[in-house]
């Protein structure tokens, strides 16, 4: 775990995701159900994304001994994707939470259509938390308070050699908002282009490092 | 089969006489052979009437019918399969002159995906007489459940470059619709048209499959004279040892140019291209409007362009890559030239046949070197061609992508038993051997998904009912119709002006390297990138006085081929009366003769000399590039093994360099340990990073199997929903699916792309059977030196993402200490 600010302050963990203060832990774009929807779109792609993603949330929280969980838009990839398989994994996650999950509304989470009520998650369009605002696309987050989004699935491209580099999925502080790096295994990244004023993050093995600019500038 | 009372030759006749020709025997034998019901291969150099030979036949058939029943209605008689879709209107144009002068009723038409809606609309509706069509073109026919009655009086099938197709999963593809056609066609005839290769009788089993049993290979070599000329440089001391992009002859090329009235001039790089094309226009600036360009990536409009011109006669000089080796003829053309090594017999023979194309006339080419030892790999391909030695092909084995794409195209035209299908696919060459673990894997791969205990909930494609595979969803057939023909190489993405005049299509590798801003040099323009935004490169022409680094992009370069680097060995030790390249090269080759030795196909020579970086190994095993990059990597390893020391590995044609800061050395034991051939697949594996290789390969296998939904048309926003890359369903097959037979593919195909597999097995058999020559040196060789001059593009074993990433950061550290 890496603490990047002070005030309002913020950890970054591995899973990826982010801490704050009252230990909230934040994570974004989870997707689950993507292998199911290509599926039913007749591309043969293999299950198991969902039951390890989820598994992998839980560790985490139980890893940081966060006290709430607030996904950051995109928990749901499509309509197609909530197959009997994908509801049951999500309610078995639920049973064995032991924190409470908000949900803040991504783009594909709109198109999925409601939770179930039983499910009890709270969702939200955005959320303000321990100083910070949190929504799900960037660009609706206002440049004059700390902001967390998801949305973009931020990667940075690290040249290594003269033709090869390293494509990373990262966390991208730009002046005092942070954009996640999508936590969902099946889910892929944009690279982006940092200005020298940016900040980048990203987790190696069981720790979160900064990359310096050399790296990538 | 006709009887024999009517030959096609007198048939034939009224066209021959008006063109005042004589048929060749090749062509009357071909003529011979298919009014008899035999299907073939034909191979010629290029230019000697093959078209004529194989297609008269059918022609003369048809007019024999005719002639009994004059009004034999007129159907879908003949397919024309080529290549390239480019070629296609030559095709026609040279098809359609003997039938109007004979049939002038037959229609031939083409269809290819050049061809606009309406005309396909046309042609949905009634086909031609004759067909001409690309094989993807005709996977697409294959879907419509309507075109099995189109072609119900359908004859003869011709594939065109049949060379061409051969070694690839097109050719592949190629033969699966040949096995559908068979099927429907039993008396059929199938011909091919193919360059001359080593393997000529593999090339036609692999044509023809179970039908090739009583098929005939007809031979058009017309001993059609072939000279190959050097231009030899003055001052051979001076010249360059090393670097293909070398423009020190320019002078004397533009010279040459000037005594011919019309030149092809060959490159082997799309960069070496623009390279060479930049310089003969400062050359000669007055040649502006007399010198083009032509190559892969521009754009059609641009290459139709100069082809019409070059046919028109009305150019001095085309500079030009493989894209003009094909077809294609263009009279006017009285002179070859071939910059730098053509790496391959049979390719310099080829070039060589687009000038005189005229049957008669000699083939001259002009051999330019970009440095000195291509002077060593002209005069050995002249040697090899006079022997007939000239490469061989092989034929794609079983690739699963392929199949699983047929299979789908096969089940959408008309519902089939998983019998019936099964045999139909195995009289094809590529699975005549499919095994039932593959045969029930494909099965499962279109219906459930995995194999039987791991089928993938709620996956939907093709279902099996009543013993018949189906599949009848309108969007899933309209997704399949558009991922066929998928079968290309690397990602291309589309170069065009703010404006949006296309230019032609670049390697998505190379405009991901460009930031915005940066120049590059494309299709004889100097440009800047402005952005690169949903697969197009936007860029505007450069302002000249911005100078700086301008980098030259570029395309594939091939390695030495088997037979030629056996001939440059041969070559090397030649005792004979010397050619003149050998007289040029020989101050250079004395330097390596009194220094070291010259290497050799007997022994294999080693070097090791010591420079200010540390200690350099040199072998010289003349297996070509790719080989080599797999030998360095494998003996890096082998010696490294235990040791902290990184080694770094540079390679070219002649052989690979080793060099660490110390801890190399010559033990003959140690050494010929690092040769030994057991264990190869597992310590290549280990030792390449065949995990990110397969990564990249999976790209276009996942594209063909129809893992990757298709952008439609029109539309440049893919479907969110499907929206992933390759890489991502590599990751997910390993974790959840990895004994997928499709990851398996994935790893085949690179270690048989990246280092020729099959060939370095038998280089390192070889090897471990030769004696070692260890010499070491005290200063650089000749041969050591090119070699050394890499070692800034040195290539590192490389590591997985993470520890890659932490010795960056490490280095990081030790460089500049952070103040805490």
């Amino acid at each position: 775990m890496l603490s990047i600010t002070s005030n309002p302050s913020l950890t970054l963990t591995d899973s990826p995701g982010a801490l704050t203060s009252s230990g909230a832990l934040i994570v974004a774009d989870v997707h689950l159900g993507k292998s199911a929807t290509f599926r039913a779109k007749g591309l043969p792609v293999p299950e198991g994304d969902n039951e390890q993603d989820l598994g992998r949330l839980l560790e985490s929280i139980s890893r940081t001994s966060a006290t709430r969980l607030v996904v950051a838009g995109d928990l749901i990839h499509a309509p197609a994707g909530k197959t009997p398989a994908t509801l049951s994994a999500i309610e078995s996650f639920l049973e064995s939470c032991p924190v409470p999950v908000t949900l803040v509304l991504g783009n594909h989470d709109r198109n999925s259509g409601p939770l179930p009520a039983d499910w009890g998650i709270e969702v939200v369009p955005c959320l303000d938390l321990d100083g910070w605002h949190i929504v799900h696309d960037p660009a609706e987050a206002s440049e004059d308070r700390p902001s967390i989004a998801g949305h973009w699935h931020p990667a940075i491209r690290i040249p290594d050699g003269k033709r090869t580099s390293l494509r990373l999925p990262c966390f991208w502080l730009r002046e005092n908002s942070l954009v996640l790096p999508s936590f969902g295994s099946f889910t892929g990244g944009q690279v982006i282009q940092p200005l020298p004023s940016h900040r980048v993050f990203t987790a190696l093995r069981d720790k979160v490092v900064e990359l310096p600019q050399s790296l990538w500038g | 089969m006709r009887k024999a009372n009517q030959s096609a030759e007198s048939l034939l006749s009224p066209y021959f006489e008006a063109r005042g020709w004589r048929a060749f025997d090749f062509q009357r034998n071909t003529w011979k052979a298919q009014a008899a019901g035999r299907s073939g291969l034909l191979h010629a150099p290029t230019g000697q009437g093959k078209t004529l030979a194989v297609f008269l036949g059918p022609l003369a058939d048809r007019l024999h019918r005719e002639s009994l029943d004059p009004k034999c209605p007129v159907a879908c008689e003949v397919l024309w399969l080529t290549p390239l879709r480019a070629l296609a209107q030559d095709t026609l144009r040279a098809l359609r002159e003997p039938v109007e002068h004979l049939a002038p009723h037959l229609a031939v038409e083409a269809r290819t995906g050049d061809t606009s809606s309406a005309q396909r609309a046309r042609l949905r509706k009634k086909l031609p007489w004759c067909l001409v069509t690309t094989p993807e073109s005709l996977s697409l026919l294959l879907t419509h459940p309507d075109f099995r009655n189109q072609i119900a009086g359908l004859k003869t099938v011709i594939v065109d470059e049949w060379h061409e197709l051969l070694g690839t999963k097109r050719g592949v593809q190629t033969e699966l619709c040949l096995a559908r056609l068979r099927v429907w066609h039993p008396e059929l005839l199938i011909w091919g048209l193919s360059a001359t290769l080593g393997n000529l009788d593999e090339a036609r089993e692999a044509l023809l499959g179970s039908a090739c049993p009583g098929s005939a290979t007809i031979s058009a070599d017309l001993n059609k004279e072939l000279i190959i000329e050097t231009l030899i440089p003055v001052e051979i001391e001076r010249f360059p040892w090393a670097g293909h992009l070398g423009t020190r002859l320019v002078e004397p090329v533009a010279k040459a140019i000037e005594s011919a009235d019309t030149t092809l001039l060959f490159t082997n790089t799309r960069s070496q291209t623009e390279l060479w094309f930049q310089e003969l226009l400062e050359a000669r600036p007055a040649w502006k409007d007399k010198l083009a360009m032509h190559h892969g990536s521009l754009d059609r409009e641009e290459r139709e362009l100069v082809e019409q011109r070059l046919r028109e006669g009305t150019l001095r000089c085309v500079v030009c890559t493989s894209s003009l080796d094909l077809g294609v003829d263009f009279s006017p053309v009285d002179q070859v030239i071939q910059v730098g090594s053509p790496k391959g017999v049979a390719r310099l023979a080829q070039r060589a046949g687009r000038s005189g194309h005229q049957p008669g006339k000699a083939s001259k080419v002009l051999c330019v070197p970009t440095h000195a030892f291509e002077l060593i790999e002209f005069d050995a391909a002249r040697e090899a061609l006079a022997r007939g030695e000239i490469e061989s092909r092989t034929p794609v084995s079983k690739p699963l992508d392929v199949l699983v794409q047929h299979l789908v195209t096969c089940i959408i035209e008309a519902p089939i038993s998983p019998s019936d299908l099964r045999q139909e696919i195995q009289t094809s060459h590529a699975y005549r051997d499919l095994s039932d673990e593959e045969w029930d894997w494909a099965l499962a791969f279109i219906t459930t998904g995995g194999q039987a205990l791991k089928s993938y909930p709620q996956y939907h494609k093709a279902r099996l009912e009543n013993d018949h595979l189906k599949l009848d969803d309108k969007k899933l057939i309209q997704q399949h119709r558009l991922s066929i023909g998928t079968i290309t190489g690397d990602r291309s993405v589309s170069v065009q002006f703010l404006g949006g005049k296309r230019l032609g299509t670049i390697e998505e590798s190379f405009i991901t390297r460009l930031k915005p801003g940066s120049q590059f040099i494309f299709g004889g323009r100097r440009l800047e990138l402005v952005r690169f935004h949903k697969q197009t490169a936007s860029v505007r022409k450069a302002n000249k006085a911005q100078r700086g680094h301008v980098p030259i992009w570029s395309g594939g370069k091939m390695p030495l081929s088997n037979e030629l680097s056996h001939a440059i060995s041969r070559s090397l030790h030649d005792t004979g009366p010397p050619s003149a390249e050998r007289v040029a090269l020989q101050p250079i080759l004395s330097i390596q003769q009194s220094k070291s030795a010259l290497p050799s196909d007997d022994t294999l020579l080693i070097e090791f000399t010591r420079t200010r970086e540390g200690e350099h190994l040199f072998f010289y095993p003349l297996a070509g590039r790719l080989v080599h990059e797999g030998l360095g990597s494998l003996v890096a390893w082998r010696l490294g093994k235990g040791s902290r020391e990184s080694i770094h590995i540079t390679q070219n044609d002649y052989g690979f360099c080793l060099t660490a800061k110390r801890g190399l050395s010559l033990d003959a034991r140690k050494l010929s340990k690092a040769f030994d051939s057991n264990n190869l697949l597992d310590d290549l594996i280990a030792c390449m990073n065949t995990a990110e290789l397969a990564r990249r390969q999976f790209r276009e296998i996942a594209r063909v199997a129809g893992l990757v939904v298709p952008d439609f048309p029109g539309s440049k926003t893919p479907k969110r929903d499907l929206q992933t890359s390759t890489s991502l369903l590599f990751e997910v097959f390993q974790r959840y699916d990895s004994g997928n037979l499709l990851l398996l593919q994935s790893q085949r195909e690179i270690l048989s792309k990246q280092f020729e597999i099959n060939r370095l097995r038998l280089v390192l058999t070889s090897i471990s059977e030769r004696p070692l020559q260890l010499i070491e040196t005290e200063r650089l060789t000749p041969l050591a030196f090119p070699l050394w001059a890499d070692r800034l593009s040195a290539t590192l074993p490389a590591g997985d993402a993470n520890s890659r990433l932490e010795a960056m950061l490490e280095l990081l550290n030790r460089e500049s200490p952070q103040p805490d």
